[in-house]
C-alpha cells in the first residue's frame, strides 16, 4: 500500500457484520448501508468488503503510468472526450480509450498482501455459509461517491453474479475496478462532474453470498411515476433481480397504500423472460468467467402467475418503509426471495439507495461526486430537546 | 403449614380513630395522586380553570362524575407522575353545576422539576425508540378487554355475576384512561420537541402537525365507510329516504324501498365493525352508534347533500400531496445540521405520531371505554325497573358511583326508595345546567400571564394572546378577533354558532362554523362548512388537524369567537393570519 491507511479503518478487507453506516467513506455507501441493515437485524446476504483505500494503491506503477499515458496523451480528441463536450467522433474515441484502459487493468493481478487478505475473508465466508467451495457470490462495485442524494451513479460500475472460488473472486475485483473506465462511466462522470479519470477513483468492492432467488425485484417507497409518498411500488419477476433492474422485462407490479398496507393496484402477467444464472463455465451475458446471468424465456406456467404472494408484497413494503424511516428520505430497495424458505425468513435485502428522481430539487443535497457525509449518530434527540426547549428545565 | 380458609385473626383490638395524639384520618392521602373531581371552593379563585368544552360540551350526569374522575383527573395525574412530565403533575377537575373545568397542577420546586426531568428521559426514550411495539401492546390490551365485555350476555347473568361485571367495567375504565395519559404524555413530548425545533430553524410551528397529517386513522376509515355507504345509497336509489326522513324512522323508510334491505344489511355490518363508540368522552349516558345510529346516518346525509359528490379518495390524496409538498418545501429551506435535525425529528414523529394518535386513540379509549360501564349499569337499571324500584333503566345514570356501589355491595334493597326519590330532582338539575352551559365563562379563577404546561398550551390553546384576550374581555364587535392560524386559506360566509355537537345538524353547506371546540364527532360537518373558528385550541386541536385535511381555513384559540359572533353574522376568516372579522 503506497498511501497511509485512512484514519479509523485500517483493515483492507472487512466482514459485512463489522461494517457500520459511518464506514461509507471507505466501503462506499452501498456496502455501508448493507452493513447497517445487517447490524440492525435485517436479513441481508453475508459477505465482506474490500475498502476503497486498499484498492486505491493496487495498480502496479507500470500499469498506472500506462493509464496516465492513455488519458493524458496529446490527442486533443481524447482530452476533449473526457473533459468537455464531445465533438464529432468523441464517443468513438471514448469507447476506444475505455477499452484500452479496461484491458490494461483487467490484466493486472492484485498485490499479494491484498489477495491474501481477500482469500482469508473468502475462506471465512465459505465457512460461515456452510457452502464451502460451492459458494456462489456476487462481486459488487461499491463506489465511494456513488448513490449520492442528487445524482445516482448506480449502474456506472459493474456487478458480477455467480462467481465462485477465490481466483475468480480476485479477478472480478479487478474487473469491478476496471468497470469505472467503461465508456458510459467516463461519460457519466464528465456530465455529472465526478472526479477526473486521471485520478484513481474511489471504488470499494463488496463480495456477497448470492441469494438463490425464486423471485426478486425492487421496492420504491414512493410512486416513482407520480412522486406520491402515500404509496409504495413493488416491481418483481421470477428468478434473479437483474431482469427487473435492467428493465428487460415488464415486471409484475403492485401499488400498496402506505398507511393501510392495502394493495391498491396490481398488474401481473406481462412477463416474457427471466434472469437465471448462466451455465458453469459457460459465461453468461457480460461475463468473463463467472457464471453471470442469462435472459431466458420464462416457462409458460410462470409467465401468467404472479411471482409474489400478497403477504410477500406487504412484508416487503413494510420493511422498505422501515428502511426509509431509518434513512429519512425515500428509498429504492432491492430484495430477493430465497427459494424454499417461508416469509419472512425468505426475504433478503440486497441494497437500497435514496430515490433520486423526486429529490433532486433540494439545494441542500450534496453535490454529485462528493462522498456523502457519513451518517452520524442521532443528532436530534427529541427527549433532550423537549426537556431543554419545551419544558425549559434548567441545566438540560 | 395447613391453610384454614375460615380462620380469622380479629382486627378488633386495633380498631380506633387515633394513632398518635393529634392524628386525623385525613392525614392519609386520598386519592393517592393529586386530587379528585369536586365542586369549586373559594380557594380555587387563586388559580385558573378552563372550561373544557373541547371534551365535555354538555354537562355530566352523576354517574359520569366517576368516569370523569377516572379520566382527566386520576388518569392524567397518574400518567404525568409515572412518565415524570417535568412541569406538571397532570390535570384536575372542578364542576360548575354539571360542567367541567380543568386546571393543572404545576410542579413548583426546582429540585422536583430536575428530578422529574431525569426520570422523564429514562422513561420516554426507549418508548420513542420503538413506539409501534409499545402502542400495539396497549391497543391489544384494550381490544382484548372490549372483546371480553362486548361478548358478555348480561341479561342471562345472576345478580352477583352482573355486579362483578360492573366492578370489572369500572376497573377497566380506569385502566384505559391511565393508558391514555401515559401514551399522551410520551407523544406530546416528541411532538412539542419537533414543534420547538421547527421554530428554532425558521419554520412555523403551526406547520408541524400538517407535516404529520394524512395517516389513516380509525376515524378516516369510518368516514370512508360512510362515504361508501352514501354512494351505495345513491346507486340503490334509497338516498332520498335518507336525506328526507327523520332519523328515527329512516330504517323503516329505507327498508320499504326496493334495494332497501341490501343497503340496511350493509349499514348493519358497518355498525357491527364501527359502531362500538359513543359521541362524547366519559359520558355513560350517551348511547353507542349501535344503540342509536343517528350520527352515522347524519354523516351519510352530509355526503349525500353535497351536490357534486365529495370524492373521499381525491380529498385524501390531495391532503397527502399537500403534506408532502410542505415537507419538501421545508427541506428546501434548510441546510446542513438544520436539515439533518429536521429529518430526524420528522422521522421520530412519523414513527411516534401524536397528530395521528390524537385521532386514532379516541375509538379505543375516549369514545368506548365507558361503554362496558354503560351496558352493565343499564342492565342493572332494567332489572330494577322490572322490580318497580326505579321508573326507567337510565334513571341509573342519576346515581353517583359510590351510591350504586354501596347499595350493590350491601344488598339492602331498602335504600333504593331513598335513591329513586332523588332522581327527578337530579334530572331537573341536569337540565337546568344544560341550559346554562353556553353562557358559562371560558375561564374562571385567576387568569395567568402564562401557563407553564406546554401541553395545555398546544392542546387547549392557552397562548399568551388567548389569556390576554380573556383578561381584556370581549372587544367591540366589528373588531378583529385574533387566534392561532390553524389551517391556511381565506373564506367569507355566514356564521353558525354551535355550542354542542347535538346541534351539528343545523349547520348548512357553505356556512362558517363557530364553536367552543370540536372533537371527532364534529368531523362530518367539515365536509360542508367553508371555514371553522373555535374559542379554544392550539396546533394539536382536532379542528386544526381536520381543517387541514379538508382544505378549509381554520382559526382556533380565539377565546371569544362564540361570544362576539352571532349566528347569521357575515364573517371573514383568514386562516394564515389567524384572524376573524365580523363584516355585518
Amino acid at each position: 500500500m503506497t498511501d497511509a491507511a485512512p484514519s479509523g479503518r485500517h483493515d483492507a478487507v472487512v466482514d459485512l457484520a463489522a461494517v457500520r453506516a459511518s464506514d461509507a467513506p471507505w466501503v462506499g455507501p452501498k456496502m455501508a448501508r448493507l452493513g447497517a441493515l445487517a447490524s440492525a437485524g435485517w436479513r441481508v446476504p453475508d459477505g465482506y468488503a474490500i475498502t476503497a483505500a486498499a484498492l486505491e494503491g493496487w495498480l502496479p506503477p507500470a500499469a498506472l503510468a500506462e493509464l496516465h499515458r492513455l488519458f493524458s496523451a496529446p490527442v486533443a480528441g481524447a482530452a476533449a472526450a473526457v473533459g468537455a463536450e464531445p465533438a464529432g467522433g468523441g464517443h468513438q474515441r471514448l469507447a476506444r480509450l475505455s477499452e484500452q484502459a479496461r484491458q490494461l487493468i483487467e490484466g493486472q493481478a492484485l498485490p499479494s498482501w491484498l489477495a491474501d487478505a481477500v482469500a482469508d475473508a473468502h475462506a471465512r465466508l465459505e465457512a460461515r455459509t456452510g457452502r464451502g467451495a460451492a459458494l456462489l457470490v456476487a462481486v459488487r462495485s461499491s463506489a465511494v461517491g456513488e448513490d449520492g442524494h442528487a445524482a445516482s451513479f448506480a449502474g456506472q460500475y459493474e456487478t458480477y453474479l455467480g462467481v465462485s472460488g477465490i481466483d475468480e473472486v480476485l479477478r472480478h475485483i479487478a474487473r469491478c475496478w476496471a468497470s469505472g473506465y467503461s465508456a458510459h462511466a467516463l461519460d457519466y462522470r464528465r456530465r455529472f462532474g465526478g472526479s477526473s479519470p486521471l485520478r484513481a477513483h474511489d471504488l470499494a468492492v463488496g463480495v456477497l453470498e448470492l441469494v438463490d432467488a425464486r423471485s426478486a425485484g425492487v421496492a420504491f417507497t414512493l410512486d416513482p411515476v407520480t412522486g406520491d409518498r402515500g404509496r409504495l411500488v413493488v416491481e418483481a419477476n421470477w428468478g434473479l433481480g437483474e431482469s427487473v433492474v435492467s428493465g428487460q422485462v415488464t415486471p409484475d407490479y403492485w401499488t400498496v397504500e402506505r398507511d393501510s398496507g392495502r394493495i391498491v393496484e396490481r398488474r401481473t402477467g406481462g412477463k416474457l423472460v427471466w434472469s437465471v444464472l448462466g451455465e458453469a463455465g459457460g459465461g453468461g451475458a457480460g461475463d468473463g468467467g463467472g457464471r453471470g446471468t442469462v435472459l431466458a424465456p420464462l416457462p409458460a406456467e410462470l409467465a401468467q402467475a404472479p411471482c409474489l404472494t400478497d403477504d410477500e408484497v406487504r412484508y416487503i413494503c413494510r420493511q422498505a418503509a422501515a428502511i426509509e424511516a431509518a434513512e429519512g428520505t425515500p428509498q429504492d430497495v432491492e430484495w430477493a426471495i430465497a427459494r424454499d424458505l417461508d416469509v419472512p425468513d425468505s426475504v433478503y435485502f440486497l441494497q437500497h439507495r435514496p430515490e433520486t428522481t423526486w429529490s433532486t430539487t433540494s439545494p441542500a443535497t450534496p453535490a454529485p461526486g462528493t462522498p456523502p457525509a457519513p451518517p452520524s449518530g442521532q443528532s436530534f434527540d427529541p427527549v433532550q430537546y423537549a426537556l431543554r426547549n419545551v419544558f425549559k428545565v434548567p441545566g438540560t | 403449614m395447613s391453610a384454614d380458609p375460615l380462620r380469622v385473626f380479629p382486627v378488633d383490638d386495633f380498631v380506633r380513630e387515633e394513632l398518635y395524639p393529634g392524628y386525623r384520618q385525613a392525614f392519609g392521602s386520598q386519592p393517592f395522586v393529586a386530587g379528585p373531581v369536586r365542586p369549586f371552593s373559594p380557594a380555587d379563585n387563586e388559580r385558573y380553570w378552563l372550561r373544557d368544552s373541547l371534551h365535555f360540551s354538555e354537562g355530566m350526569v352523576p354517574a359520569s362524575v366517576a368516569t370523569l374522575d377516572d379520566a382527566q383527573t386520576w388518569g392524567a395525574q397518574l400518567g404525568a407522575e409515572i412518565v415524570g412530565v417535568p412541569p406538571t403533575r397532570g390535570s384536575v377537575n372542578r364542576l360548575a353545576g354539571t360542567h367541567v373545568y380543568i386546571g393543572t397542577i404545576d410542579v413548583d420546586t426546582q429540585w422536583q422539576v430536575q428530578a422529574r426531568a431525569a426520570r422523564f428521559g429514562q422513561y420516554v426514550s426507549p418508548i420513542l425508540a420503538d413506539f409501534d411495539s409499545y402502542w400495539s401492546m396497549r391497543a391489544a390490551e384494550l381490544i382484548a378487554a372490549y372483546e371480553h365485555f362486548d361478548n358478555l350476555d348480561l341479561a342471562a347473568m345472576s345478580p352477583a355475576e352482573l355486579w362483578t361485571v360492573l366492578k370489572d367495567a369500572y376497573a377497566f375504565h380506569r385502566r384505559a384512561w391511565f393508558i391514555h395519559f401515559e401514551v399522551m404524555y410520551v407523544l406530546t413530548a416528541n411532538y412539542l420537541a419537533f414543534y420547538a425545533l421547527a421554530q428554532e430553524i425558521g419554520l412555523s410551528g403551526s406547520q408541524v402537525s400538517s407535516f404529520l397529517s394524512g395517516r389513516e386513522t380509525f376515524y378516516s376509515r369510518t368516514d370512508e365507510e360512510l362515504w361508501r355507504l352514501a354512494g351505495l345509497a345513491r346507486s340503490l336509489g334509497v338516498d332520498s329516504a335518507l336525506t328526507h326522513g327523520a332519523p328515527g324512522d329512516m330504517r323503516s323508510q329505507v327498508l320499504a324501498l326496493p334495494g332497501g334491505s341490501s343497503w340496511v344489511a350493509e349499514f348493519d355490518s358497518f355498525l357491527a365493525a364501527y359502531g362500538q363508540r359513543t359521541e362524547e368522552t366519559c359520558r355513560v349516558d350517551t348511547p353507542s352508534w349501535i344503540e342509536d345510529p343517528s350520527p352515522a346516518l347524519y354523516s351519510i346525509c352530509t355526503f349525500l347533500t353535497k351536490p357534486a359528490g365529495f370524492d373521499f379518495h381525491a380529498a385524501r390524496a390531495a391532503a397527502v400531496a399537500e403534506r408532502d409538498a410542505q415537507i419538501d418545501q421545508a427541506r428546501r429551506s434548510l441546510n446542513g445540521s438544520d436539515l439533518t435535525r429536521f429529518n430526524e425529528a420528522l422521522a421520530s414523529n412519523q414513527a411516534a405520531n401524536f397528530a395521528w394518535w390524537n385521532e386514532e386513540h379516541n375509538y379505543l379509549i375516549d369514545r368506548r371505554a365507558a361503554i362496558p360501564v354503560r351496558r352493565a349499569t343499564l342492565e342493572v337499571g332494567a332489572r330494577l325497573t322490572d322490580a318497580g324500584r326505579i321508573s326507567r333503566p337510565d334513571d341509573m345514570f342519576y346515581l353517583f358511583k359510590p351510591e350504586l356501589f354501596d347499595v350493590m355491595e350491601s344488598g339492602t334493597d331498602g335504600r333504593w326508595a331513598e335513591l329513586a326519590a332523588m332522581i327527578p330532582d337530579r334530572r331537573a338539575y341536569f337540565e337546568y345546567w344544560r341550559e346554562r352551559g353556553p353562557s358559562l365563562p371560558t375561564m374562571l379563577g385567576t387568569i395567568p400571564d402564562t401557563v407553564p404546561d406546554p401541553i395545555m398550551i398546544e392542546v387547549f390553546g392557552l397562548s399568551g394572546h388567548f389569556l390576554e384576550t380573556l383578561r381584556g374581555g370581549a372587544a367591540d364587535s366589528g373588531a378583529e378577533i385574533r387566534g392561532f392560524p390553524a389551517a391556511k386559506g381565506v373564506a367569507e360566509g355566514v356564521a353558525r354558532v354551535i355550542t354542542t355537537v347535538t346541534d351539528l345538524h343545523t349547520v348548512q353547506p357553505g356556512e362558517i362554523l363557530v364553536c367552543g371546540g370540536t372533537t371527532t364527532e364534529w368531523t362530518p360537518a367539515f365536509g360542508v362548512i367553508a371555514a371553522c373558528v373555535c374559542d379554544t385550541g392550539g396546533s394539536l386541536t382536532h379542528a386544526a388537524i381536520v381543517s387541514r385535511e379538508y382544505g378549509i381555513p381554520c382559526v382556533v384559540g380565539t377565546a371569544v369567537a362564540t361570544t362576539m359572533i352571532k349566528t347569521g353574522d357575515r364573517v371573514r376568516v383568514d386562516g394564515r393570519a389567524g384572524t376573524v372579522r365580523v363584516l355585518a
